[in-house]
């Protein structure tokens, strides 16, 4: 009784092992076949223009929203294009600079994708140059994603950061003309919050909500684009009087006066959106790729205006260009032709910055949307962000440097001076370590 | 064809066929891994490219000489205590749920559920309850006329953040430690406690001297449970505060994760992630210690 147990046992491990096998050789044969349909399709040459460019290419995207609709329409419009070339979608998990980089860990790089948070020095690691797409005399921050020379990535749209607001909150609060200097923007705070309306959103609890407040504001008020890299040279890179302090003073200003939410550590993004659609809270300082969300959030597009932040009592207040996601063909991939021609697309035809609400990657392109041309009509000067230096990166990340988080600190400390104090310490202790 | 094989051949190519899987699946995701952060811990290795440069104990060095580092731990101090109370709570409901009760299987079934819940599904769910100004926690607090508490920050204060996320951990895990003190509550012998009624015993006295001794082991493993858990919480926090306010609530593995993940710097992680290893089997040794000194066996 006993034997036949464990001889029948061991029939079904042979039997599972060679089900197990079965499945691998079923799978293989599947390859087969579709590299044979693969290049039947790619000896029947039609005439049509960019037909002669086949392959099958895979793109990562971060747009996981756009899967199934908007890049549908894409697609379609792509292929009528560029017939053979087959376009495949992977959606990315949360953390798209996160996944990009395991992908890079493993090299395997999806064809098209876009550029992780690495050294532009590690670019020809990994992508191929995009010089020859043509395009090198209309595209914007064209110096962003370069090394030894050669254009790695082309930026997919651009931004810019201000303050976001519902006309019809403040019509409700008597506020009749866009604030031009800070003190009339702490009045408009002032009237907003009188009518019950929480006057800026602050989205503190979450941290990357302030990315504007550290990024773009400091070399706002410097006047210096180049001043987030000028941390290089200092040991104490925070100081009260220089653009980082006074930045995160005025968050800290309007925190106090209470013009951001009530309890700012327990604030809520989903709902922020359908609170400013609604009126109940009055502004956003935020890119303007948030508009389109805002009105997808519950309200009309001409209730949403957008101005620059009027960071000081000059009355002529700048604004910072940011590029967004890099686009970028990966070196290893079998069609790299294939993969140029879809970014090329992306970038002339495809109508994405329209949809999410970015300033057009190419020059010679004009946003179609009323916001930006709002934002624009008030005279506000764009300033081009520079490359972040490597080195500064480098320390950064030795210092475990988070600049959202020391603004977190700096607005909740009792002494901000103190917290500038431990960062600046941090800040000469890596740089000393980083150097030599 | 496997007829003519000796017994104990047969049951040696079963005992291998059958261990060959489980090993293997053991080996390449627990064990290789293992050794590999090892060896990312003597690198300082960026996360992405193919150099990993050899740096030796330095990575160690960093970490024991940045007082910091292991400041975070008295955020999870917080948790220890948590659980030690979720421990206590469980007893007190697997005694009570042992007894004959009138759907008691109902009750049970009521308290494991959270547990099957998905741990990020609990954690977006709790920051619906902790919102300070449209949480349910401080609407019920304000409906019940205590409306000087009806506005705390659960989540936004610094003393009360990491017993406020740590209450979440209890709610989802008591139902656990619950099953396992039912499970070895039913494993002593009934006649013991009829000896001790005959006896005279009270309810008190029989807990005492006859229910808590015989779950002394179980008692240790969960304990064992708590610490570990204590120790390596990471979802919650990560989730509802990312360590806020200003890394009030950050803990020990949030804190490797972002010196992996957001500061590209896998050498130190790794070296981090050792020294919790470390930390976990120092804990588990003085606690054996400790609670074996009345003598087991």
């Amino acid at each position: 009784m006993k034997k036949k147990l464990f001889s029948s046992g061991i029939s079904m491990v042979m039997v599972m092992s060679m089900l197990l096998s079965g499945c691998g050789s079923d799978s293989s044969s599947g390859g087969d076949s579709a590299a044979k349909t693969d290049t039947n399709t790619s000896t029947k040459t039609t005439a049509k223009e960019g037909a002669d460019i086949s392959g099958k290419i895979t793109f990562l995207t971060n747009r996981t929203d756009m899967i199934g609709k908007e890049y549908d329409d894409y697609l379609k419009r792509f292929h009528e294009k560029y017939p053979n070339i087959e376009v495949e979608l992977e959606p990315s998990q949360t953390d798209y600079n996160q996944q990009a980089k395991v992908r890079m860990a493993s090299q395997e790089l999806p064809d098209v994708m876009f550029i992780p948070t690495i050294p532009n020095s590690d670019l020809p690691k990994y992508f191929a140059p995009l010089d020859d797409l043509g395009l090198n005399d209309r595209i914007t921050f064209k110096d962003f994603k370069v090394a030894d020379g050669k254009v790695y990535g082309i930026t997919s749209g651009n931004s810019t950061s201000g303050i976001v607001y519902n006309k019809k909150a403040f019509a409700d609060a008597g506020i009749t003309a866009v604030p031009k200097t800070w003190d009339e923007f702490l009045a408009a705070c002032e009237k907003l919050k009188q009518k019950g309306i929480v006057p800026l959103a602050s989205n503190f609890k979450d941290k990357w909500p302030l990315n504007n407040w550290v990024y773009d504001l400091p070399r706002l008020i410097e006047n210096n684009p180049s001043f987030p890299n000028d941390k290089l040279n200092t040991d104490t890179p925070f100081t009260m009087d220089n653009g980082y302090g006074k930045a995160m003073s005025l968050l800290r200003e309007l925190n106090e006066k209470g013009y951001l939410e009530k309890d700012i550590n327990s604030t809520n993004w989903e709902q922020s959106k359908k609170d400013i659609a609604s009126g109940k809270f009055g502004m956003y300082f935020l890119g303007n790729w948030v508009i389109n969300q805002v009105i997808g959030a519950g309200t009309t597009s001409d209730n949403v205006g957008f101005f620059p932040l009027p960071y000081d009592n000059s009355g002529t207040p700048s604004a910072a260009l940011s590029p967004d996601f890099f686009y970028a063909v990966a070196k290893d991939s079998e069609n790299v032709d294939a993969a140029k021609a879809f970014v090329k697309w992306m970038l002339e035809d495809s109508g994405y910055e329209d949809f999410a609400g970015f300033i057009p990657p190419l020059k010679d392109k004009e946003s179609k949307l009323p916001q930006l041309k709002e934002f624009q009509s008030g005279g506000a000067k764009l300033q081009e962000g520079t490359v972040d230096d490597p080195v500064v990166t480098d320390i950064s990340n030795k210092a475990q440097l988070d600049l959202p988080a020391v603004a977190q600190e700096f607005v909740l400390a009792p002494d901000p001076q103190k917290v500038l104090d431990k960062w600046n310490a941090a800040w000469a202790k890596a740089r000393k370590e980083v150097k030599h | 064809m496997f007829g003519t094989m000796s017994y104990n051949k047969q049951k040696t190519i079963i005992i291998v066929s059958f261990l060959t899987i489980p090993l293997l699946l053991l080996g390449v995701f627990t064990y290789y891994p293992a050794i590999k952060l090892i060896y990312y811990s003597f690198t300082n290795w960026d996360g992405y490219s193919p150099e990993k440069p050899w740096v030796g104990l330095a990575n160690y060095r960093e970490v024991f000489s940045n007082p910091d580092i292991f400041k975070v731990f008295e955020h999870n101090f917080a948790y220890f205590v948590m659980g030690v109370v979720q421990n206590i709570i469980a007893i007190y409901f697997a005694v009570i749920l042992s007894n004959r009760l009138r759907g008691k299987n109902f009750f049970r079934i009521l308290l494991f559920l959270p547990y099957i819940m998905n741990g990020v599904a609990v954690a977006f769910m709790f920051g619906y309850v902790f919102d300070t100004t449209n949480g349910s926690l401080n609407l019920l607090l304000g409906n019940l006329g205590l409306s000087g508490l009806s506005q705390t920050s659960w989540l936004g204060t610094e003393g009360l953040v990491n017993y406020s996320l740590a209450s979440t951990g209890l709610w989802r895990f008591m139902g656990y430690n619950m099953v396992i003190y039912i499970a070895s509550l039913q494993a002593i012998p009934r006649d013991i406690f009829e000896a001790a009624k005959i006896d005279g015993a009270g309810s008190m006295q029989t807990l005492w001297r006859i229910t808590l001794p015989n779950m002394k082991p179980v008692i240790q493993l969960n304990l064992f449970l708590t610490v570990t858990g204590a120790l390596e919480v990471f979802d919650l926090p990560f989730v509802l505060t990312k360590g806020g306010p200003a890394g009030a609530s950050q803990t020990y593995v949030q804190r490797v994760v972002e010196t992996a993940f957001a500061y590209n710097n896998y050498g130190l992680a790794s070296a981090m992630s050792i020294i919790l290893l470390f930390f976990v089997v120092f804990v588990l040794l003085i606690q054996q210690l400790v609670l074996n000194r009345g003598g087991n066996k």
